[in-house]
């Protein structure tokens, strides 16, 4: 899924000569972000002191061929004044460590930062976190919160190439690259609820939700979708849309898969075997409720 | 694959949907009357309500999944304000296997001082309020999480709560999440460490009475529903004209429908687990019965020499000698002490936990099963 606004930016990638081997590893030319990562970046910004203009902070995850997989974040510590950037060493160490100590596959890919002004400081944290991800290059990771005026919120991460003509590291050119958001379909839900509870008036939901209700809303849902569907089916037949071949295909794939299962035979088997095991469940648990009371009673 | 992209292709032939962004009222939270019943020391106002924000859903999802085992847990950080438990942040620990106990505890320490310390530094919550404990199927019973909970149950504030999110259900569609708390009976039995009938009965102990659920409700805060919000609006945005024929299906805000699979793969494993259960809790069954005849032999041999003595002493008395002294029987007879019936309880528990979810598995079955047989047009039968 795309992180904010349509980019205009051109994904710049330095060749890199494919067949040398000793080549320094490849730029990164995508970025992927889990959720998880993304929202301790926003609480790392709800809770800054007032002073700080921006937080930053350690990005880990996984490398792939020339993908990154940010999979976690934690807040660094450091402070900016108008002379100097300063960033917490020690504490990102500390940090780390924990970190790697409970995930062991996660390694610093790089580091985030809310606002989007690149500066020289960024180049110089950039140069410092290049130094922790080497011999890989370092992302930057900008997030907008999106509570300036003006600014949509959105995610975009930069890669860094040196540039002048004697390299120093407070300049940097930064080359976005793509960036989306990725989750597995098991935290899907998860993030499913997070959504339905930011759209309900009071910002909370309660739990536990019973399956049945969402089972009832995904069939709603696709009822809609139905719905929808059968909208545009109409409006080709009456001749008011041009129909599109490609979409005639996906329904024709979607809509024709068989139920030939159900029909026979199968439905009334299936329906056996569910309605045993729903049996067979009440009963264990009919078993284990005696059981507990006949515990409860003394043998003299 | 075929659908999200037939979604798209729809979506971007036909005129957009005019989706009024229905902008609800700002509604603000009501700031209590009086700060001052809130000013809270002793911890005397009881947890109504446990509130658990958004970070710590995705955190609990995310190490639940990535953990190696399907044990994971770690730790809930927060605060309580007027009855509401507010969880802002947690934390995982690290997983020790098999690691012998005193080893694994120690480090387990240290790392949660260090990890508490570092996010003091950065203003994060850095109370302890409770501990999250990943399961799957349903049964999360079992005695290390009530140990932990009992250790938790003095060191913290209210007790601290533990919250269980059951893995196979996230899966399924439905994130699962559950507050628990130790009930007071069971403190009580546990401080005594007496599990015998006896005490069992005067405590009203069954599995069902250990753990006491407390209401539990998710809350975003206002930037990250204002984020999630322009996410969604984002993609709506930018999906109109490139196909996203090459996105993974796992990467759209579009519904899934995980929640109607027919499949019933998780079935056979849940039985299986039924049957392990059921198997040790036999096992269990048995030791406690050996142990309990063993008891009443002992017992009987000890009443049977009493008996014999008493009679004795009663002939000496009659004959005019002076009658044997009563011995303490118990120095002679080791009459074992009665078994504790913690595990068997505990297990019980598991076995209801499973069969719970094997019940609600079925159900849904059942509806999910009736819903496709009516959508497949075939109401012959």
């Amino acid at each position: 899924m795309p992180l904010g606004p349509v980019s205009s930016a051109i994904h710049v990638h330095g060749s890199v000569p494919a067949d040398s081997p000793q080549a320094s590893p490849r730029t990164p030319t995508k970025v992927t972000i889990h959720p998880v990562a993304l929202f301790s970046i926003l609480d790392h910004y709800l809770r800054r002191a007032d002073s700080q203009a921006r937080v930053i902070g350690t990005l880990l995850g996984t490398r792939n061929e020339n993908e990154v997989e940010v999979k976690s974040s934690f807040a660094v510590l450091h402070s900016e004044t108008s002379e100097q950037v300063a960033v917490d060493m020690e504490y990102l160490k500390t940090m780390y460590d924990l970190y790697h100590k409970v995930n062991p596959k996660d390694v610093i890919v790089g580091w985030y930062s809310t606002g989007s002004n690149l500066n020289t400081y960024s180049a110089l944290i950039q140069n410092f976190y290049s130094q922790e991800t080497a011999p890989y290059p370092a992302v930057l990771v900008a997030l907008h919160a999106g509570v300036e005026e003006g600014v949509e919120a959105g995610v975009k991460a930069y890669v860094s190439a040196p540039v002048g003509v004697a390299p120093k590291p407070e300049n940097c050119v930064f080359v976005p690259v793509p960036v989306d958001l990725k989750f597995q379909d098991s935290e899907r839900s998860g993030l499913d609820l997070l959504n339905t509870t930011a759209n309900s008036s009071t910002s909370t939901s309660t739990q536990p939700v019973a399956e049945l209700e969402i089972i009832e809303q995904s069939i709603q849902s696709i009822s809609e979708m139905l719905d929808r569907v059968l909208t545009y089916v109409q409006a080709v037949l009456s001749g008011e849309k041009k129909g599109d071949p490609a979409i005639g295909r996906y329904l024709m794939d979607t809509l024709g898969a068989g139920t030939d299962d159900l029909e026979k035979s199968g439905f009334n088997t299936s329906l056996q075997d569910t309605l045993m095991i729903s049996y067979l469940a009440n009963l264990v648990r009919a078993q284990a409720e005696v059981s507990s009371r006949l515990a409860l009673t003394s043998a003299v | 694959m075929a659908a999200p992209s037939m979604a798209a292709a729809l979506a971007a032939n036909l005129p957009s949907a005019p989706v009024a962004p229905v902008q609800a009222a700002p509604k603000y939270e009501a700031l209590p009357s009086s700060m001052a019943k809130l000013i809270d020391i002793e911890a005397d106002i009881p947890l109504n309500i446990v509130q658990l924000d958004g970070l710590v859903v995705t955190k609990i999802i995310k190490h639940a999944r990535e953990a190696p085992s399907t044990t994971a847990h770690g730790l809930l950080l927060g605060l309580d304000l007027d009855g509401v438990l507010e969880i802002s942040n947690s934390f995982p620990l690290p997983h020790h296997g098999g690691d012998d106990g005193e080893k694994g505890s120690k480090s387990i320490a240290r790392h949660q001082a260090s990890m508490l310390r570092s996010l003091k530094e950065v203003q994060a919550d850095d109370s302890v309020v409770g501990f999250y404990q990943a399961t799957t199927l349903g049964a999360f019973f079992n005695q290390s999480l009530l140990e932990t909970q009992a250790i938790h149950q003095e060191k913290l504030r209210h007790g601290g709560i533990v919250i269980i999110h059951d893995l196979s259900q996230t899966a399924r569609g439905n994130a699962s999440f559950r507050a628990f708390r130790l009930t007071a009976a069971f403190l009580d039995a546990y401080k005594r460490s007496s599990f015998s009938t006896s005490s069992l009965i005067s405590h009203r102990l069954t599995f069902s009475s250990i753990l006491e659920e407390v209401p539990l409700r998710i809350r975003t805060n206002p930037l990250l529903s204002s984020f999630l919000g322009s996410l969604t609006r984002s993609t709506k945005a930018s999906s109109g004209d490139v196909p996203p024929a090459n996105a993974a299906p796992a990467s759209t805000l579009a519904p899934s429908f995980s929640v109607l699979d027919l499949n019933t793969t998780g079935t056979t494993r849940n039985l299986e687990q039924i049957v392990d259960s059921l198997e040790s809790y036999r096992t269990e069954e048995g030791n406690l019965s050996y142990l309990s005849r063993q008891i009443a032999r002992e017992r009987a041999k000890a009443d049977a020499y009493i008996a014999k003595r008493k009679d004795e002493n009663q002939t000496r008395v009659a004959q005019g000698l002076a009658p044997l002294p009563e011995e303490d029987v118990s120095r002679m007879f080791k009459i074992p002490a009665e078994p504790s019936r913690l595990d068997s309880l505990v297990l019980l528990g598991q076995i209801d936990g499973y069969a719970k979810n094997l019940e609600v598995t079925a159900s849904t079955g059942l509806v999910k099963m009736h819903g496709a047989k009516g959508g497949s047009g075939s109401d012959k039968a």
